[in-house]
């Protein structure tokens, strides 16, 4: 599915839920992501989006972008509060106040939001089992406050509070794996996607949305204004993500692995690395570094895909 | 604006719009399989009937070819209903016993035993892919060809079609997946059609990206700006 284009994605729908006018930064690869998940949502939805730059760019008082009903919560709890939505619709529909109606519930969160201030709110939801869908929107920082780093941060990143100079080389941590926490749950659904493939994107949203029970949905937004590159190659670095293999699209269903974009030989990651102004000071050996460990990873995920082919294949 | 009254709530929609959208948009689920909000309807896998309330005899119709008009009262659910929607079910399910979809969807329905021989390929004749082919990608590759029992979709002739551009529109609207594309090398072939196209490689960075065909039509059909140079590289070296 990685070749198709021009013609394909007019199959998606034709309807907007995200209204223009918001104060996203030129080139937000974000708000991007947003409007591709709501087309693939419908209207029959309802969004609890933590604090973040979403929910500042599109509820500027008095005005909204939304067209489906949302709610804005605390930076912590989106995931708790769509769990209380959840159980809420459950007893409407059992008093045959909403009969006949099938609502769905989406929590929307930044990184910050999912795996640092959200993820207690975020495990406890996915542990209970409420049948919402939680996407997390990751520019891999805190971007609406200025660039602040944080766990999505990857390895090297210059970003305002992990500086470049001679103590450090910017970000001191590795990139925080949500994927292998949120699967850690044993939920029935999680997946990687990005903007950049807009049909891949919206199948996975599709699926997660029919999914009974938690599903999980990381989307790489990239980010121009924090990442340093110019506001009309965010669909290029999107893709290049995915084919220097640092951001692998790949899906988790009921725990079997499949990688739904597969790139055959990975391109080197210098490609992806050096244009982009957080990784500009990187010397060569620290690419190298970088680079040993993403295509250790990827190896990683291939090797859990292969071995579902192979189960597959015997059975 | 008009009213229209589906299960005893009324609900404002613009006239003209097909009923089965409007239910969609309002949360009420109808099962359908051969309508998309951006192809015209063909009511062509009858699942989507709803019945006509407010007359002497009741009449069972498709949604998705029923324009809608002030005061239109229908019922999506009634027993009369669900009893039809049975009977298209237990027809739709031997064409394509193998999709997951139309599985769900035919146990959703409450068909599980086939009263039917079970010998399809997995083609419900939905014509999803007739439409999409002709209104959204303009080439109108396949069409309908025979009539009765012996109905297929298939391009002019049961040949390679030359009008075929390799889109891949129709694997992707597909409600059962049964046309297949496959890449290799520099041919993409779509398997249900007999179709193989050359693809055309980028000049950066060799890979094959995008038939030959296709880079025809979207260099005849856009005026200005001319395509140029963006159909020589591919999305990565754009």
């Amino acid at each position: 599915m990685r070749n198709i284009n021009a013609y394909v994605v007019k199959t998606l729908s034709s309807r907007e839920y995200i209204a223009p006018g918001h104060r996203a930064c030129a080139g937000c690869g974000e708000v991007l992501a947003m409007r591709q998940v709501q087309k693939a949502l419908g209207r029959n939805v309802i969004v609890a989006s933590a604090t973040g730059c979403m929910e500042i760019v599109s509820s500027p008082f008095p005005f909204s972008s939304w067209e489906v009903p949302w709610i804005h919560v605390a930076f912590e709890n989106a995931a708790a509060v769509a769990g209380g939505i959840e159980a809420a619709l459950k007893v409407l529909q059992r008093k045959g106040k909403i009969e006949g109606k099938k609502i769905f519930v989406a929590a929307m969160a930044g990184d910050g939001g999912t795996a640092d201030i959200g993820l207690q709110a975020l495990s406890g939801a996915l542990e209970r089992g409420h049948n919402f869908l939680f996407i997390c929107y990751d520019n891999e920082a805190y971007m609406n406050t200025g660039v602040q780093r944080s766990s999505s941060t990857p390895f090297g990143a210059s970003t305002m509070t992990s500086p470049v100079g001679s103590a450090q080389i910017g970000q001191l941590t590795w990139k925080k794996n949500m994927m292998a926490i949120a699967a850690a749950h044993g939920i029935p659904y999680l997946a990687t996607a990005s903007p950049s493939y807009p049909m891949d994107l919206s199948e996975k949203v599709a699926k997660a949305a029919k999914t009974e029970g938690p599903a999980y949905v990381h989307v790489l937004s990239v980010c121009p204004s924090g990442w340093g590159i110019p506001s009309d190659a965010t669909v290029k670095f999107g893709r290049l993500a995915v084919e220097t293999g640092f951001f692998p699209l790949y899906e988790i269903e009921e725990g079997k692995y499949r990688i739904t974009v597969d790139v055959e030989e990975l391109l080197p990651l210098e490609m992806y690395l050096k244009p982009q102004g957080r990784f500009r000071h990187l010397k060569p050996e620290l690419i190298e570094q970088i680079s040993r460990r993403v295509r250790a990873e990827w190896r990683e995920l291939n090797r859990k895909a292969e071995e579902q082919k192979e189960i597959e294949e015997r059975e | 604006m008009v009213t229209v009254i589906i299960n005893g709530k009324k609900y404002q929609a613009e006239e003209g719009r097909k009923l089965l959208q409007v239910a969609l948009d309002n949360g009420i689920e109808i099962p359908h399989l051969c309508y998309h909000e951006n192809l015209s309807s063909y009511g062509g896998c009858r699942l989507c009937l709803v019945e006509l309330a407010g007359r002497k005899k009741s009449s069972l119709v498709t949604s998705c070819t029923l324009p809608v008009s002030e005061g239109l009262e229908v019922k999506t659910d009634t027993p009369q209903v669900k009893k039809a929607r049975r009977l298209v079910m237990e027809m739709i399910l031997p064409q394509a016993p193998d999709s997951l979809r139309i599985r769900v969807l035919a146990r959703e329905l409450g068909v599980s035993a086939v009263s039917f021989p079970s010998e399809g390929d997995g083609c419900i004749r939905c014509g999803l892919c007739v439409r999409a082919c002709e209104e959204l990608v303009g080439a109108g590759a396949i069409s309908f060809a025979s009539r009765g029992s012996a109905r297929t979709v298939e391009p002019p002739f049961a040949e390679e079609p030359e009008s075929c551009i390799g889109c891949g529109t129709c694997v992707v609207i597909c409600p059962t997946d049964c046309i297949k594309m496959e890449e290799r090398d520099d041919e993409r072939k779509i398997i249900r059609w007999k179709r193989t196209l050359k693809m055309k490689s980028c000049v950066r960075c060799g890979r094959p990206f995008l038939p030959l065909a296709m880079v025809d039509v979207i260099t005849r059909r856009s005026t200005s700006p001319p395509p140029g140079e963006r159909l020589e590289l591919c999305p990565d070296c754009r």
